[in-house]
């Protein structure tokens, strides 16, 4: 029997339309439809100007916002050979590590919603409000923040932004004990979540998947270690690995990042350099001809961002590295032999986000 | 006070007009269904109300809060627009069955409400010789509705909807019906009065008997209303159609007070069966013995609905906390779980009743008082009784733990893991933090 | 892939299973929040209630948040701030800026001039993504965006503000509660 998970489907995290056949309620084959959130971003790119593409840099991966937004301006500053001064990489870390656990907070949230404990949906987003309160009062914005610009910020820390931080990081490690309390031991949950969707280590690093996805089958990968970038080469933290692949296990893994996320926050915050927050940009953006890729350790993954520069105002190719794109490719081998109702679970666990998937 | 009285008052005045046989048997019944059927639908309609603000300040929200002070006439609020929503039939749809299914689950849960005991005298409709029997059997015919439904939808979702979710309430059904007879064991008599009665006359509640018994029967219950943690067949909807899809309007607001009006019969007999029903200790000696009998009755009746509001509120508690089960797991825990459990216990309080029996010894340990209201128990034999009670729970848990030893899900602590921290080395840096001086 | 073994449950861990302990400390945690949503006054950190009831309250908008766009007048002369220099249409990325100058003869320095002003401002809110950019390419401060959010009009017509609306702001029908 084929069965339709049609794009309209409060499950499926945005626009996503999975084609199922089904052998009574077991899986057979798995089939993704997507494209319902095309909007052309990279040719749009090809159009606009450097400093104009971050804006809409921003709608890639709506929850991580801050995240895309880095990997632009990071992309562009190594063309350019730019030095952003150390303040400002300090303020990018906190920023995007709490961009990073707002993203998993989401997660979090839907995730357990669509395994049916909706209660904790709701406490996580009152901790992502929280978060989107500090980004509104930095950067004017709470989702789609147009946080970076080219060589550094718009504006510098606003006053506050220190007392603020150390205000939720106080807080915080106490709230992911509940939410830790309420399913990390409980049987229904681990019923759920325990050997579904697992994938071996070597079919995820053939796949290509990266972030919490591929952490969980037990690969050390995090390209804030193996390539650092912002201020990450200086803060001290530690990268969570599962051993089984599974669903459970990328659960414990994005809880535990989460904590160490606010590792990296308290230390950074504790540590804020003083000094300028932007470096001497050119009035006019033109990078030389040539290609560059430069990725980041994004919430879901690695989001690269590849550019092909002609030497003009306009770039000549952008193409994006959507981590969601990729790490949706391993649905397939996850959900066959599963039921129904724990493909569910399992599109949850990804992590994906149709902006990101469709551009 | 006065409305206290109302009923001697009213009672005169129909003398009046009428024989007394009619006055007793036609007339009086009359209004206290007219009673039972309000007090039931305005608990179900509350029942929405309180679980909307119940899940809302669990959720550190607010929950209902404009129509009306605090929101309170939300359920109003509600019931006008499902009544004025567009009453559409799918099309090929089987009409009347149609028509015919949501009404079929309301009264097959409304009917129940007759035999319940509400209060001691007067505040029961019809005290049924056979009164679990008949709860049983009567609530068994909403499932019939809920196939009637998906069938008539003529969508295959739909049906396939219906079907597990009738078979998830029919499994359910076999382990409540299982887990009452050790109440009953103690009652000796399936009359709900006559249950309730016993506990009144032993001052003792049939959960210090049955702990397992009052478990497995909320638990099937909880399943049987297809409420959460069990309520796949309702929730993950979006994927198999549930079978109230195709209802809209006032037909789907039929079988959302069908669904409530279930959970009320069941927090009612739980309550009835095994927390005493409207029996509380001091009540008798403040009212009854000094003579008021309607303030008694009226008490009473208070008493019921709030250890049956009480019960209400667990179902909340549990649907807001827990995640849901998937199917199998479901019926899995309903056939190798709830089921052994229930017979296990029957077999259990057998044994203990014969103990019980076999010592009670007039010149020696006396363990039964009476046999009039049920087992009547003297202290040594409650005791007894208590320990076969609390004794069950390990024989339970090993017997189960026996038939489920290989179960993925009796396994799971061997499957689950503690993630490890790793700190990599760190790589050459993409991009060089600069140092704090003027850029340049 | 084979499953990676753990230690073997203690007696404490079996106890726990037993009792149902990890439904029974999830339900603790939920009880705990009904109770502290009638006593907790702390929403943040505590387990208060964290809602705001919106339109009664109004929310508190940060000082840069980026929303409806206004055209900043001098506080003394009333004259518009804006220079008609065009940077913030060139800046959009949604090119929904139009600045239309016009020229007008002023006297400096006793010899009669040209200079360009401001005549119209055509500002499309319905393809503006509000990232600021209009904002920081203003040389003036003349263009602001603002912290009013409210910006839902009943036809496409009104999302199109010309130079008057931009300067007086819009009024707001404010919620009677």
């Amino acid at each position: 029997m084929t069965l339709n998970m049609g794009p309209q489907h409060p499950s499926t995290h945005g626009v996503l339309r999975v084609v199922l056949k089904l052998d009574g309620e077991t899986v057979i084959d798995l089939d993704c439809d997507i494209g319902y959130l095309h909007r052309g971003m990279e040719k749009i790119a090809e159009n606009r100007m450097y400093t104009m593409i971050a804006p809409y840099w921003d709608r890639l991966d709506y929850i991580a916002a801050v995240s895309n937004g880095l990997v632009w301006v990071e992309t562009v500053e190594q063309i350019m050979g730019l030095d952003v001064p150390r303040r400002a990489h300090y303020i990018r870390t906190i920023l995007t590590e709490l961009n990073r656990i707002a993203s998993h907070l989401l997660w979090l949230g839907t995730h357990a919603m669509d395994i049916g404990a909706v209660t904790i949906l709701l406490w996580a987003f009152r901790e992502r409000e929280e978060i989107l309160k500090i980004f509104e009062r930095q950067f004017g914005a709470r989702l789609t923040c147009h946080a970076w610009r080219v060589g550094g910020m718009p504006n510098d820390a606003y006053d506050g932004f220190v007392e603020d931080c150390k205000r939720f990081v106080d807080y915080f490690p106490k709230r992911l004990d509940e939410y830790e309390t309420v399913l990390s031991e409980n049987r229904i949950w681990l019923g759920r979540t325990v050997g579904i969707g697992v994938i071996s280590a070597e079919a995820a690093v053939a796949i290509g998947l990266s972030g919490p996805a591929l952490r969980g089958s037990g690969v050390a990968w995090d390209i804030r270690k193996s390539r650092p970038y912002a201020a990450y080469a200086e803060m001290d933290f530690e990268v969570p690995l599962g051993e089984n692949g599974d669903t459970f296990d990328r659960y414990l893994v994005r809880m535990e990042e989460m904590r160490q996320s606010r590792r990296i926050i308290k230390q950074a915050v504790e540590n804020l350099p003083d000094g300028p927050v932007n470096a001497k940009v050119p009035k006019l953006i033109k990078p030389p001809a040539g290609d560059y890729y430069h990725s980041i350790e994004g919430p879901k993954g690695e989001i690269g961002c590849y550019l092909v520069s002609d030497g003009t105002q306009q770039p000549w190719r952008v193409r994006v590295r959507p981590p969601s794109f990729i790490n949706l490719q391993a649905l397939r081998q996850m959900s066959i032999g599963h039921l129904v109702a724990d493909v569910v679970a399992i599109i949850g666990t990804l992590d994906i986000v149709l902006g990101e998937i469709d551009r | 006070m006065l409305l206290l009285a109302a009923p001697t008052f009213i009672d005169s005045l129909l003398l009046k007009f009428f024989s007394e046989p009619t006055v007793n048997y036609v007339i009086w019944p009359f209004i206290q269904v007219g009673l039972v059927i309000v007090i039931t639908t305005g608990w179900v309609a509350y029942a929405t109300y309180l679980e909307r603000k119940i899940s809302a300040f669990m959720q550190a929200r607010l929950g209902p809060m404009r129509v009306g002070p605090w929101g309170l006439l939300q359920p109003i609020a509600d019931g006008i627009k499902l009544l004025t929503k567009e009453d559409f039939i799918p099309e090929d749809a089987d009409r009347w069955i149609f028509f015919v299914a949501p009404y079929i689950a309301v009264v097959a849960a409304f009917i129940v409400m007759a035999v319940v005991p509400f209060g001691p005298d007067w505040a029961v409709i019809t005290d049924v010789n056979i009164g679990v029997l008949f709860v049983l059997a009567v609530s068994s015919v909403g499932v019939l509705a809920l196939i009637l439904a998906g069938w008539s939808s003529n969508s295959k979702y739909a049906l396939m909807g219906a079907l597990r979710s009738s078979a998830q309430m029919v499994s359910y059904e076999v382990s409540m019906g299982m887990a009452i007879i050790g109440a009953l064991m103690f009652a000796r008599t399936l009359s709900l009065s006559g249950v309730v009665n016993a506990q009144a006359s032993d001052s003792i509640w049939f959960l210090f008997y049955q702990p397992i018994g009052f478990m497995i029967f909320l638990v099937s219950g909880i399943a049987e209303n297809n409420r959460a943690p069990f309520d796949l067949p309702e929730a993950e909807s979006e994927l198999v159609a549930g079978f109230h899809t195709e209802y809209s309007g006032f037909r789907w607001s039929l079988f959302f007070m069908a669904e409530y009006a279930a959970m009320v019969v069941v927090t009612a007999v739980a309550t009835t069966l095994y927390i005493g029903g409207w029996y509380f200790p001091f009540v008798y000696r403040l009212t009854e013995a000094k003579g008021y009998h309607n303030v008694y009755v009226a008490v009473s009746v208070l008493v019921f609905l709030a250890k049956a509001g009480l019960l209400l509120y667990l179902y909340f508690w549990l649907r807001w906390t827990l995640p849901r089960f998937r199917y199998d797991q479901l019926m899995d825990l309903g056939w190798k779980w709830m089921l052994p459990a229930a017979l296990i216990n029957i077999v259990v309080t057998a044994i203990g009743v014969t103990v019980i029996q076999g010592l009670n010894n007039p010149a020696g340990l006396r363990t039964i008082k009476s046999l009039e209201t049920g087992l009547g128990l003297t202290l040594s034999g409650k005791a007894i009784a208590i320990v076969f009670g609390f004794g069950n729970l390990l024989v339970t848990a090993g017997i189960l733990s026996l038939i489920n030893w290989r179960s993925r899900d009796f396994n799971l602590k061997k499957q689950r893991r503690q993630i490890r921290l790793v700190d990599p080395p760190k790589g050459r840096p993409a991009v060089m933090p600069v140092s704090s001086e003027s850029p340049g | 892939m084979p499953l990676v073994p753990v230690p073997k449950p203690t007696f404490a861990q079996k106890l726990k299973r037993f009792f149902m302990v990890d439904l029974l400390q999830g339900m603790a945690v939920t009880l705990g929040f009904n109770i502290g949503a009638l006593t907790d006054k702390d929403a943040v950190a505590g387990k208060g209630i964290y809602t705001e009831q919106y339109p009664k309250v109004r929310p508190e908008v940060a000082p840069r948040f980026h929303g409806a766009p206004r055209l900043n007048m001098d506080p003394e002369t009333h004259d518009t701030l804006c220079i008609a220099c065009n940077l913030c249409a060139l800046a959009c990325p949604e090119d929904c800026i139009d600045v239309i100058p016009m020229d007008v003869e002023v006297v400096v320095a006793g010899k009669p001039r040209r200079k360009k002003v401001l005549d119209e401002f055509i500002f499309d809110t319905s393809r503006c993504m509000f990232c600021a950019l209009c904002q920081e390419a203003c040389p003036t401060y003349c263009l602001e965006l603002t912290q009013d959010f409210e910006l839902a009009t009943y036809s496409r017509a009104g999302f199109v503000w010309n130079r008057e609306m931009l300067e007086q702001g819009r009024e707001t029908v404010k919620y009677k509660s």
